[in-house]
């Protein structure tokens, strides 16, 4: 194993791979930037090293930065988390001739997967259904137009380099396409350098369903079940489970076998997650696959019983994978709430600031496994440079039932005071009888009015 | 240190060029470009549909169709001496020769490079023009240099007689590529030849050293053609009867096998490549992967300036042919106009020696700025040691020439610039390693020699539709013939006005003469350079150009990058 890891990140994830690390008897470097000085999750870190201003790109995204102090600490290995620098195909490329491990894959193989058009066609060429569409960037709007009319309104016209929703346009009717379509790759070379296009059926609702894997660096790779995040706003997930309550156990099985192999056929190694979209038909779609730890990774631990951050430790120092698929084993049920320090009934306007309580609730419900991953203590000022998450609220019991029953209890323990929350809107959503019967989908969220209708505001 | 410390270069294109500079500059690639691609598709043609469907009627494939069978589905082909005699005619009839009749093309075949020679059955049927026999050699001397197994598609009428004077005798002669065909074989390189068609003479000797013939049902080889044989009208003989597989195949064993057509002919020869080694290419990636520049290679096409006296910014152009945009570049405080660096293209490691256009600082007198483009002492010294590293470690090295030539003056020579640049040509012609050039625009003077032009014997030279090679500057030759007619600010000395327009007219038609003869289409037609590309085609040139260099073992040097001399010298430099 590594002697010494860097962390390049904070909040929840640093912490979260400095616990791994350390369960490893591995040395961790935390490093951060001056608006993170004195945060909760530093103190245990091996060591600390301050790399920059509270700007990101001055300090967590400063490649720059981050290299010299692997050096200068003497690290091994860069562990990236998510978001940042985490797919970033430089800096992954920069690592390798450093000579510093990169927790997570090659660069080639973040770059192929960050070009989602690419990426659909990898994934198609691997066996796996993509939702139609082109499978070669379009060449003109008449070219889309033809293409639109192949395959029927609604399209979603959207950039190769893409993501974020920049570049890309809905378009229900052949009239508005060659609106739709320059708007599209106007933005999609102001924001991404490149105007390419692709096209694809729009599909209205549907489920937001996901299979990790994990590959090692021999070819061989597994899925560990699935996790549906169909509880969303803005795109943004909030809630999390696996298993997903829409599968079957035989789809499972069969997705996940071919989004396993399909990862190996292009050499994929460590972590990764494969998005796809169930349809209300019950039809699977490939959407695009994150080459790096979910935020959502914990429910996955906690029904594998699989430490995920330690296999990509491993898995990055070259240890082949010491299980095979039938030996994966599911059990339970498990949720996950963010908890982000915003305003949900103010159109989730972040609220950042001085936290003056904050409880562990891994207690709260007799029998059933709390877990609280976060990056936070009483005292801590939510400094307003980052994202707004500040922690994870995960609970696994046998069933659904028992979850949502203890995530209640679990839920009002955290005692959060000072800044505003989404404990709030969590505890409405258990209320909310779609989500009960886990028969929701993406829309579910923002038409419950749960949210408020004050949304704009934001 | 034994790290090969690459960084990040190059910035996006809207900070890189202005939107309107990057408009005209795309604008004038653009129709350099389009001229350049019709006069690709004119040779591609060969002598129009008409033969093309003469060679169908004969039950045979025209040449491209063959090359299309033999490569790998969706890999690209390469060829190179596309131009050779372009605008060129021949004999009393004025006839072309498209390509002089010949292709030479990199194809990749059963996943490995080779070198494809094709005698074009669309023109003359594959006859033999001047150039025609120094095309195929260079095509063999380049299989030589990189070790690729090379294919022969042979179909060739044999000389054409017009013109054997220039074909025939010389040390270039028709015969000197069974000379090179000897070589190749002696060095151990896979020689495989398909014969299609007609092989006659000279044509004949061609396949025979090839370690492997296979000849069609159509095909025949031959001494000499029934035409020539006494009596033949007499004896009903034909070529096919006296040279053809019934006879090589079973009684001469000049050929090995017979095959009924083309298609066979091509899918044979795909299976006895996929019999060679394959590639070594990922072993010499060292456990990296091949990536493609972050900035789009396609982008060079708005990079270069429409006046060739604006400078741009060399490291843009960089960026755009290294894998992820990055470079380690060597002394980068010395002679800052001169880039050498090394990169990844494709995974495997590359040497780039550049020159810098932007003005650098004078290392002397601090408040004098010295113009890009142009070889000073510390520059030379920097490249000349560069290149003896990447000799030494076995790092093929790519030339970017844009180079007006060496400084001039009493402090040039004071400094004894002869001697520096001597040294450099001394490395460079002796250097084994593989070395490409690429006349990015200017390639005037020493400069054109000392950065590896054609006369030091890089592998290839590729040229853009921007360059311009010569001695010198049009209007610095007309300087010079008239030097003695002008006065110290280059003005017309004369008597009479009129006298004074005479010297200007014959300073015009000079500096005329020189730019015509700086077109770089005029060059490929005379072999000058190896083939001209656009600049957003160059990264797909280079690529396969550093993996041909790394495809075989066992010939060159290749060391580790632990153990590169690059880093000893690192180390002497501070």
């Amino acid at each position: 194993m590594f002697h010494r890891v860097l962390i390049a990140n904070r909040g929840e994830i640093a912490a979260r791979v400095i616990r791994a690390c350390r369960e490893l008897g591995v040395e961790t470097v935390a490093v951060y930037s001056e608006a993170d000085r004195g945060a909760p999750w530093l103190a245990d870190a091996t060591a600390t090293l301050c790399i920059g201003p509270a700007p990101a790109a001055r300090s967590y995204l400063d490649a720059d930065a981050i290299l010299q102090a692997a050096e200068q600490t003497e690290c091994r290995a860069i562990h990236p988390g998510y978001g940042f620098l985490s797919e970033n195909a430089l800096f992954a490329a920069r690592c390798e001739q450093h000579g510093i491990t990169f927790v997570g894959p090659g660069p080639a193989a973040i770059r192929a997967m960050g070009d989602k058009l690419r990426a659909k066609r990898t994934m198609a060429a691997a066996g796996l259904p993509t939702i139609p569409g082109s499978t070669e960037p379009l060449a003109s709007a008449a070219d889309a137009a033809r293409l639109a009319d192949e395959i029927g309104y609604p399209v979603l016209l959207k950039a190769s380099a893409g993501g974020g929703g920049r570049g890309m346009r809905r378009c229900d009717a052949p009239a508005g396409l060659p609106a739709a379509y320059a708007e599209a790759a106007r933005e999609a070379e102001s924001a991404f350098g490149s105007s390419e296009l692709y096209l694809e059926k729009y599909l209205v609702g549907g489920r937001h369903v996901e299979f990790q894997i994990l590959a090692d660096r021999y070819g061989h790779a597994v899925h560990l079940g699935e996790r549906e995040c169909s509880i969303q706003r803005h795109h943004q997930k909030l809630v999390e489970e696996s298993p997903s309550p829409a599968l079957t156990a035989e789809e499972r099985d069969a997705i996940g076998r071919r989004a396993a192999s399909a990862a190996a056929s292009f050499g994929y190694v460590n972590a990764g997650t494969l998005e796809f979209l169930r349809t209300e038909r019950g039809e699977l779609f490939f959407m695009e696959m994150n080459t790096r730890l979910q935020v959502e990774h914990p429910v996955t631990e906690m029904v594998t019983g699989l430490d995920l951050v330690q296999w990509q430790l491993a898995i990055a120092v070259g240890a082949p994978l010491g299980f095979r698929q039938d030996e994966v084993a599911l059990a339970g049920h498990a949720i996950e709430f963010r908890i982000n320090a915003e305003d949900p009934d103010a159109g989730f306007r972040p609220d950042p600031g001085r936290i003056t309580a904050v409880s562990d609730p891994s207690a709260a419900a007799p029998g059933v496994a709390v877990r609280w991953d976060a990056g936070v203590a009483p005292g801590w000022r939510v400094p307003p440079h980052y994202d707004s998450m500040i922690g994870k609220l995960i609970v696994h019991a046998g069933t659904r039932a028992e979850v949502l029953e203890a995530a209640r209890s679990a839920l009002r323990a955290l005692g959060i005071q000072g800044i505003k929350t989404t404990v709030p809107l969590h505890l409405r959503l258990l209320d909310d009888p779609a989500f009960a019967a886990g028969t929701y989908d993406v829309r579910t969220l923002e038409r419950s009015g749960l949210v408020g209708s004050v949304s704009t505001e934001a | 240190m034994a790290k090969v410390l690459l960084e990040p270069i190059g910035s996006a294109r809207e900070r890189a060029v202005d939107e309107a500079a990057w408009a005209a500059q795309r604008a004038h690639a653009e129709a350099l470009g389009a001229s350049l691609q019709a006069k690709r598709d004119e040779v591609r043609a060969g002598w129009g549909p008409e033969y093309a469907a003469r060679v169908r009627k004969k039950g045979k494939l025209p040449t491209w169709e063959r090359i299309d069978r033999l490569r790998d589905p969706g890999t690209p082909v390469l060829p190179f001496g596309t131009l050779v005699n372009y605008g060129r005619t021949f004999g009393e009839e004025r006839k072309t020769s498209p390509g002089a009749g010949v292709v030479t093309a990199f194809a990749t075949v059963a996943g490995r490079y080779t070198v494809v020679i094709a005698n074009d059955n669309t023109v003359a049927s594959g006859s033999w023009w001047p150039q025609t026999p120094e095309k195929i050699q260079r095509a063999q001397e380049i299989a030589l240099r990189l070790r690729l197994p090379v294919v022969y598609l042979v179909d060739c009428s044999g000389l054409f007689l017009p013109e054997q004077s220039h074909t025939f005798p010389g040390r270039t002669g028709a015969g000197a590529i069974f000379r090179m065909n000897a070589l190749l074989s002696a060095a151990g390189v896979p020689q495989i030849a398909g014969v299609h068609g007609d092989c006659i003479a000279g044509g004949g000797y061609m396949p025979i050293i090839s370690d492997v013939v296979y000849m069609t049902e159509q095909a025949y080889m031959v001494v000499a053609g029934a035409a020539l044989v006494k009596g033949a009208k007499a004896q009903h003989i034909t070529s096919l009867s006296i040279g053809g597989p019934d006879v090589h195949v079973h009684l001469s064993r000049c050929a090995d096998h017979r095959v009924p057509d083309d298609e066979t002919l091509l899918a044979c020869v795909r299976r006895e490549v996929a019999k060679l080694p394959g590639s070594a290419c990922a072993y010499y990636r060292y456990g990296a992967e091949a990536a493609e520049p972050r900035f789009a290679p396609s982008e060079l096409e708005g990079v270069f300036p429409v006046d060739h006296r604006t400078g741009y910014d060399m490291r843009e152009v960089l960026a755009r042919l290294t894998d992820h945009s990055m470079l380690g570049e060597f002394a980068p405080s010395v002679g800052r106009e001169m880039i050498c660096g090394v990169a990844r293209v494709g995974g495997l490691y590359a040497g780039f020696v550049a020159n810098n256009l932007a003005l650098t600082d004078h290392p002397v007198h601090r408040d004098v700025k010295r113009p890009g483009g142009i070889l000073y002492k510390e520059g030379i010294a920097k490249v000349a040691q560069f290149s003896r590293c990447c000799n030494d470690d076995g790092i093929p090295i790519v030339w970017l020439q844009d180079i007006s030539g060496f400084d001039i003056g009493p402090e040039a020579e004071k400094q004894g610039l002869l001697g520096f640049g001597s040294s450099l040509i001394y490395t460079n012609a002796t250097n084994d390693v593989p070395m490409f050039t690429v006349l990015l625009r200017k390639a005037s003077g020493a400069g054109y020699y000392a950065m590896e032009g054609l006369p030091y014997a890089p592998v290839l030279q590729l040229a853009t539709p921007l360059t311009r090679l010569a001695v010198m500057e049009g209007r610095t030759l007309a300087i010079g013939a008239f030097n003695s007619r002008l006065d110290d600010a280059f003005k017309p000395v004369a008597k009479t006005p009129e006298e004074a327009e005479e010297i200007r007219r014959g300073m015009q038609a000079v500096e005329d003469r020189v730019t015509r003869e700086m077109d770089p289409v005029l060059a490929a037609s005379r072999r000058d350079v190896d083939e001209i590309v656009r600049p957003g085609e160059l990264r797909a040139w280079i690529e396969p150009l550093i993996a041909m260099a790394y495809q075989a073992t066992g010939y060159r040097r290749v060391k580790n990058p632990r153990i590169w001399s690059l880093h000893d010298q690192e180390v002497i430099a501070g």
